[in-house]
């Protein structure tokens, strides 16, 4: 497809995104799972930028979503204004991300891999003990709550995720990404300085991951328990997401997170919990049959198609 | 003085289910250079077995250990065909090692979802007659369940080591982790090895799950912390020393033992968190590695 | 009899062989002649099955070989001494020659093999719980074909014997190789970079440049052969000077 046919359809979809909700009336159903949409596809923009470009299974990125989901709440609470909030949120999760990316990722992939996880259930652990009572935003906030200036936050950071995602990997350090990916030793003989990029890769990865934190932060008023926001179940959601749509493409993460979201729309009331474990097996037979992504899978076929009619 | 030695059983006590935990986990990523991330989920799932077993028809535990082992053998041999195998297929190891990782987390979030929805979230521990029994060692008390456990570890410990230097199979599960290419040109049936070991290592998992449930409690999250602690035993045993995994248990359970006496007990896994951390930094090939 | 007809074998997307034909009849001693990256070694990868065919087919006494895992061929009979020797060097030499009579039948008579490898070998009898990381070069090629003559072969291939060894070991390594196949009948196929001793060892030979086979013969014809000369063992004088 050509460049300016891809753009043209995009701002087409964009445009739309922001003036359907101005005209019509959606409901707050709708609405919500909008909102829920965007985080999924800036946790998942964040994934694809760490895992999918640069190659290193990060299994524990719901600690920096959470991470920021925290940090923006409680700010927030304290007067702070969400314009600040969220950006701080942001840069706690680029802090802790240096902090357990800056050993690991010297090493072999596992141990980031192992280090990322574990870094996720130390932090659940710990906010576990620390708040043991529910927490949620004073009254005020839930009267006057609106879904509308959340989705058009939520729509903005979406942007911001992909132009991130889309001009970085068509930097030099895009390029550095992607060598380390295909063959780490590769391109460490070849120059490319693997722990330089891996690290900038990461630090990348870990803002866009706030962002999501803290966009959920600023729509869900109240916790029940705040340690949630550290649940595995977000890093699965980022990974099927990632993985589904296929890694290390553009579109991938975003047409993985709409299939996830309209799926879980459908089952989750009719399965209950049994539509987690489809999921799971789907996740499984993905990455083992279909290394592109099923979207990628489906391009790939294509393409070859194409080939063989010429 | 007593709360010294106190501290020091305790240690001991965990430390040696940890050297359990870690060595089945060490054992497929050394044959195998596979990462399985669901050995935490297989440990939880061979103490609901004995949970099961026991709140069913009242079977004692430990007794049922052979049972478990059974059962969980079996979930090896299917993870081991169903999931890694299909992956034997990547030819660069990285890729391997990476593709790994996202299966068996997948593994992990299916079985902790079905976990769940068979025994609920609850933490639960299986409390026998003798479950509050304590001898007195040096005037400090050791439970009998943590005892027969630690005899446990020691003995499954000792037994693979025999099974690894012993017996022919044992050997080929050696000489497949030092080359596979060159193991298999000397007729070893690789991927049969590979089968059976995972088998085993799940098995062994299993066994650490009744110790866990007779001696601690179990809930459907639990499986990553054990997973942590798997980990950590292997970065201080360092990558592939079978033979060191138990000491570097007992070194994890020590230290986190005397740890409790300064910070909650709450806080077991951010401290295994920053012993993580801290041994890949400094000691990146374990503990016991000889400068090279 | 092994053998080879009109294989294709690739690397990924790339091709290494062309075609290739040859056979291997019994008791006999061929080699494959060529220079580096000739697909020497390629070859040998193929037959023990490390390398899969896209065309053709190898064959041993009428049974398919190239369709079986690598532990199968062994079962056939065909065994193989690797490219660097590959020993396992954390297990004992003991355990290493264990480790090659790991298919059925070879199993139940390994210790009378033991005992004929360590008549051919006796360093390694003396050596036996020493780990096999702690040879030296010489005796970990001692090790290897130990370890592959444990299987007890009808076919020994041997890749790059010579290589990393001392002029004095690999003619020591020749006598042995020569008393083996003349005494128990065993075929062997060598690949060698070191074209005159190979031919001087071999009853036929093969030559193979760009994976392609380009010639065979005699070993004695091709020794004398001008191309031969002029191509390899002149190639070979200017090396060691």
């Amino acid at each position: 497809m050509a460049h300016w046919k891809k753009l043209s359809i995009l701002t087409l979809i964009l445009a739309l995104l922001a003036i359907v909700p101005l005209v019509m009336e959606l409901g707050s159903n709708v609405m919500n799972v909008m909102v829920t949409l965007f985080i999924y596809i800036i946790l998942a923009q964040s994934w694809n930028l760490i895992g999918g470009y640069t190659g290193q299974v990060n299994l524990g990125i719901v600690a920096f979503f959470g991470i920021s989901a925290m940090v923006t709440h409680f700010l927030w609470k304290a007067g702070a204004p969400i314009y600040l909030a969220i950006p701080t949120g942001s840069l706690s999760s680029v802090v802790l991300a240096a902090l357990i990316g800056l050993p690991t990722l010297r090493l072999r992939g596992m141990y980031f891999a192992v280090g990322t996880l574990a870094l996720a259930q130390a932090a659940q652990t710990i906010v576990a003990n620390i708040f043991t009572r529910s927490v949620s935003m004073p009254g005020s906030f839930s009267a006057t709550y609106s879904l509308m200036p959340r989705y058009y936050l939520g729509l903005i950071m979406v942007v911001i995720a992909i132009t991130v995602v889309y001009v970085i990997t068509r930097t030099k350090i895009g390029l550095a990404m992607v060598a380390i990916r295909d063959d780490e030793q590769a391109a460490q003989v070849t120059g490319v300085r693997v722990f330089k990029y891996k690290v900038i890769a990461f630090l990348i990865s870990g803002i866009l991951a706030g962002l999501a934190g803290g966009l959920y932060a600023y729509v869900r008023l109240s916790f029940w328990q705040i340690s949630i926001v550290f649940s595995p179940s977000w890093t699965f959601d980022a990974l099927l997401a990632v993985v589904i749509g296929g890694a290390g493409t553009l579109a991938g993460p975003v047409i993985g997170s709409v299939f996830l979201v309209v799926i879980s729309e459908i089952f989750a009331n009719t399965l209950g919990q049994a539509h987690l474990i489809l999921f799971g097996l789907l996740f499984i037979l993905v990455v083992i049959y279909f290394p592109y992504g099923l979207i990628g899978s489906v391009d790939r076929i294509h393409q070859l198609i194409t080939r063989v009619r010429k | 003085m007593n709360a010294v030695i106190q501290t020091i059983l305790i240690g001991i006590v965990i430390g040696a289910l940890y050297g359990l935990v870690g060595l089945g986990f060490g054992l497929i990523m050394g044959v195998m250079k596979f990462v399985n991330i669901a050995h935490g989920s297989f440990i939880i799932i061979g103490g609901y077995i004995a949970y099961w077993v026991f709140t069913l028809w009242g079977v004692d535990p430990f007794l049922s250990i052979p049972a478990v082992m059974f059962v969980m053998f079996f979930m090896g041999l299917i993870l081991y065909r169903l999931v890694l195998s299909p992956l034997l297929k990547y030819p660069r190891a990285e890729m391997r090692i990476d593709k790994s990782l996202l299966v068996t987390f997948g593994v992990t979030w299916i079985l902790d979802n079905v976990v769940t929805m068979l025994w609920t979230s609850d933490t639960r521990s299986i409390v026998t007659a003798y479950t509050g029994t304590t001898f007195n060692v040096f005037g400090a008390r050791l439970g009998l369940t943590g005892l027969i456990g630690l005899v446990i570890a020691v003995l499954v410990a000792v037994a693979l080591q025999l099974l690894l230097t012993r017996t022919y199979f044992g050997k080929h599960v050696r000489a497949a982790t030092e080359d596979s290419g060159a193991a298999s040109l000397s007729g070893v049936n690789v991927q049969r090895t590979y089968l059976i070991s995972c088998g085993i290592a799940a098995a062994m998992a299993g066994v650490a799950g009744v110790v866990i449930v007779s001696c601690y409690s179990i809930a459907p999250s639990m499986g990553l912390s054990w997973l942590l602690t798997a980990m950590v035993v292997i970065v201080l045993a360092g990558e592939g020393n079978i033979a060191y995994m138990l000491p570097a248990g007992l070194i994890l359970g020590l230290i986190q033992a005397i740890s409790t006496l300064f910070i909650s007990c709450a806080y077991q896994q951010p401290i295994s968190l920053i012993i993580f951390i801290l041994v890949l930094m400094f000691k990146p090939n374990g503990l016991f590695a000889r400068g090279r | 009899m092994l053998e080879i007809s009109h294989i294709d074998v690739y690397y990924g997307d790339l091709q290494a062989l062309w075609d290739v034909s040859l056979t291997i009849g019994d008791g006999e001693i061929v080699t494959l002649v060529g220079s580096n990256g000739a697909g020497k070694s390629t070859l040998m990868k193929t037959i023990s099955g490390l390398l899969k065919i896209r065309a053709g087919y190898i064959d041993c006494d009428s049974i398919r070989l190239d369709r079986l895992p690598v532990h199968r061929i062994v079962e056939q009979g065909i065994s193989m001494v690797p490219e660097g020797r590959r020993i396992f060097p954390q297990m004992s030499v003991l355990e290493n020659l264990e480790m090659g009579a790991s298919i059925n039948p070879a199993r139940k008579v390994r210790q009378h093999t033991l005992k004929r490898i360590y008549e051919l070998f006796p360093i390694l009898k003396d050596r036996a719980k020493q780990l096999a990381g702690t040879l030296s070069g010489g005796e970990q090629q001692m090790l290897a074909i130990g370890r592959a003559l444990m299987s007890q072969p009808k076919i020994l291939l041997i890749d790059e014997m010579s290589l990393g060894l001392s002029p004095l070991l690999v003619q020591e390594f020749c006598r042995v190789i020569k008393g083996i196949n003349k005494l128990s009948k065993l075929t062997v196929f060598l690949v060698e970079q070191d074209v005159q001793l190979a031919l001087s060892m071999a009853h036929r030979g093969y030559v193979i440049e760009n994976g392609r086979i380009v010639g065979q013969g005699e070993a004695k014809e091709l020794l004398c052969s001008e191309e031969i000369k002029e191509a390899y063992l002149g190639m070979e004088k200017a090396d060691k000077t």
